[in-house]
């Protein structure tokens, strides 16, 4: 929800800049949009069709997941060169250590995890469980690269709790940044699906 | 008449275009985000 929250946020003030200009609204200049289909489909597939999701074992899940987000560095990659697309990358990457060395999935810890359901809820996942949607149980010292683990979170204070990685940071401000800076390259045709 | 007729196939064809490539881009930037993010609010429980 954050990240698509820092995208339509993006998108807003791109629009809303390029009307105080007078200019035409030009969106970045994508290339190897595939690759995402590609990429997020399956993915897709796994994680938000509940019929599929509970049929998949964890294991392969963790594997499809790892294989996605392979996919998906690789179309930020071929489109470094567009501004904000660094920090997607970096974020992107920094997620995909994370998750490729606790088994393809983002590990978050118990007190982390009490923040988002009820502690009578929490204590019916065992530690090595799958929480959530990406997400694995683990306790700190059980994780590897814990900095860039789901562990960040809202004041306590805020309605609305989500426990985000530091490459969520880099994507929720590459997606932003993305969006409001008018593409250079304007009197190219843009490609799509190329 | 016809003039006119192929005039506005023409700009609700261009329209059309500009629209579907507007939604394509954003649909993939949501999909890319999706994809490579995995902030949590808990919404989904276990398996």
């Amino acid at each position: 929800m954050i990240l698509l929250a820092a995208l339509v946020l993006g998108l807003a003030v791109g629009l809303g800049m390029a009307r105080l200009r007078g200019q035409p609204y030009q969106l970045p200049d994508l290339r190897h949009l595939w690759l995402v289909f590609l990429a997020f489909l399956p993915q897709f597939a796994i994680l938000y069709i509940p019929a599929l999701r509970e049929q998949v074992p964890d294991r392969w899940a963790g594997i499809f997941l790892t294989a996605s987000q392979a996919f998906l560095l690789g179309f930020a990659w071929l489109n470094r060169k567009l501004p904000g697309m660094m920090a997607l990358l970096v974020g992107a990457a920094l997620n995909f250590l994370v998750m490729t060395a606790n088994g393809g999935f983002m590990p978050i810890n118990p007190q982390t995890a009490s923040r988002l359901v009820p502690q009578e809820v929490l204590e019916e996942i065992p530690i090595g469980s799958r929480f959530g949607l990406k997400d694995i149980l683990l306790d700190p010292q059980d994780t590897r690269f814990e900095i860039l683990a789901d562990r960040f979170l809202p004041p306590a204070w805020s309605s609305y709790q989500v426990a985000f990685s530091l490459g969520d940071v880099f994507l929720a401000v590459g997606v932003f940044w993305l969006l409001i800076q008018p593409s250079k390259n304007s009197t190219e045709p843009k490609r799509i699906l190329i | 008449m016809k003039n006119k007729i192929n005039s506005l196939v023409l700009s609700v064809s261009k329209i059309n275009r500009e629209h579907i490539q507007v939604f394509l881009v954003v649909l993939s930037l949501a999909m890319f985000v999706l994809g490579v993010g995995a902030p949590d609010d808990g919404g989904y429980g276990s398996r």
